[in-house]
């Protein structure tokens, strides 16, 4: 399988960013849910010191696919509807800006704390904004929110993904995986 | 000779005399510490500190510090609450941390006081390395300085606290001083 995208499929490149980061939001979903469910202690802070990294690392993730996306067109879609062209669009747009947002209001919401973030105990980030407690629970909000918000754009975008394969049958998911050619 | 010992023997007790004080409205006495490899800092509230020093008698005065440590404030209610509570400084038992120190000494620029702190009940040696001025401090003066301690040496961290992995050792505690004569 070609590095680059080809006009048909995306290369290897684009693939490995694509799934690494379906995974690593998996994780760090439930990683975020389970940090949040626990009593104060230590367990509650190492988990929270896990996703704050994590967070950090899917934000670096979502920094290269923007620049390869950049560097390296990703095939066109095949022939839609336009509103399903602009709605694939919107969500693909959407689930960028969720990687940057997602991870930023964290990272806001842990310095209005006073908690400021180390990415995996090898270097402590700045804070953008100083300790207050009025600050913290808005961001808290918004990470909440935007949360939910990631929820219903990944089931957009699973769902459309899933209807071109197998009730248009134009081979669109085959794009994304290693393997034959569609 | 005479008048040199006579001149000596009146000025040194007068230059201990006035004791200077501050607290928390005329200073600040702040920390930083180390929580899952992030640097935070935070500030004790309620506070008292008296001086008496003479740089010509540095062998001779005293600084007494209290610090009433459910003051603490990181900024954040959960871990505050931590703090006090009586995994850490067990504020409701030991409601007060104390440094006294009985003599100074030259260390570089500024000074040096070898004391003691105790917390939680636990007393061990602190230096506390400083700056004031104006030096000859009988009136109101500016004291600025610094200290490093370990948490664990006083308890602070007990049983999953304990471990130096997630919240480091190493507490570095400053503090900004008006000093005023007392009275």
């Amino acid at each position: 399988m070609p590095a680059r995208n080809s006009p048909l499929r995306y290369g290897s490149v684009a693939q490995f960013l694509h799934w690494s980061v379906v995974l690593l939001l998996a994780a760090q979903v439930t990683l975020g849910k389970v940090a949040d469910g626990l009593p104060l202690g230590l367990e509650r802070l190492v988990m929270m010191s896990r996703h704050k990294s994590l967070g950090i690392t899917i934000l670096g993730i979502a920094v290269l696919r923007l620049a390869w996306r950049a560097f390296d067109a990703p095939p066109a879609l095949p022939p839609m509807p336009r509103w399903q062209s602009l709605a694939a669009r919107f969500t693909h747009w959407g689930l960028y800006a969720l990687l940057f947002a997602l991870p930023l209001s964290g990272w806001l919401m842990s310095s209005s704390a006073n908690r400021p973030v180390s990415w995996w105990g090898l270097l402590q980030l700045p804070d953008f904004v100083a300790p207050d407690a009025g600050l913290k629970e808005v961001f808290e909000e918004v990470h909440e929110l935007l949360v939910n918000v990631l929820f219903a754009f990944v089931a957009l975008h699973v769902a459309a993904a899933l209807k071109h394969q197998f009730l248009d049958r134009d081979g669109l998911l085959l794009r994304m995986l290693p393997g034959r050619q569609p | 000779m005479l008048r040199a010992l006579l001149v000596a023997l009146a000025v040194s007790p007068a230059a201990l005399a006035g004791a200077l004080q501050a607290d928390q409205s005329s200073g600040r006495l702040e920390f930083s510490a180390t929580q899952a490899d992030a640097k935070f800092n935070g500030a004790f509230k309620r506070f008292r500190v008296a001086l008496e020093f003479d740089p010509a008698h540095p062998d001779q005065g005293r600084l007494d510090v209290t610090v009433d440590v459910a003051s603490i404030d990181t900024q954040d209610p959960e871990r505050d609450e931590i703090l006090r509570g009586p995994d850490f400084f067990w504020a409701e038992k030991y409601p007060q941390a104390v440094y006294h120190a009985g003599r100074f000494e030259r260390a570089g620029a500024g000074w040096r006081a070898p004391g003691e702190l105790t917390i939680r009940g636990v007393k061990k040696p602190v230096p506390v390395t400083f700056t004031i001025a104006p030096a000859a401090a009988t009136g109101p003066a500016t004291m600025k300085g610094s200290a490093g301690l370990g948490r664990l040496a006083f308890g602070l961290g007990q049983g999953e606290w304990a471990s130096t992995e997630w919240i480091g050792d190493a507490v570095e505690v400053r503090f900004e001083l008006k000093l005023q004569p007392a009275g």
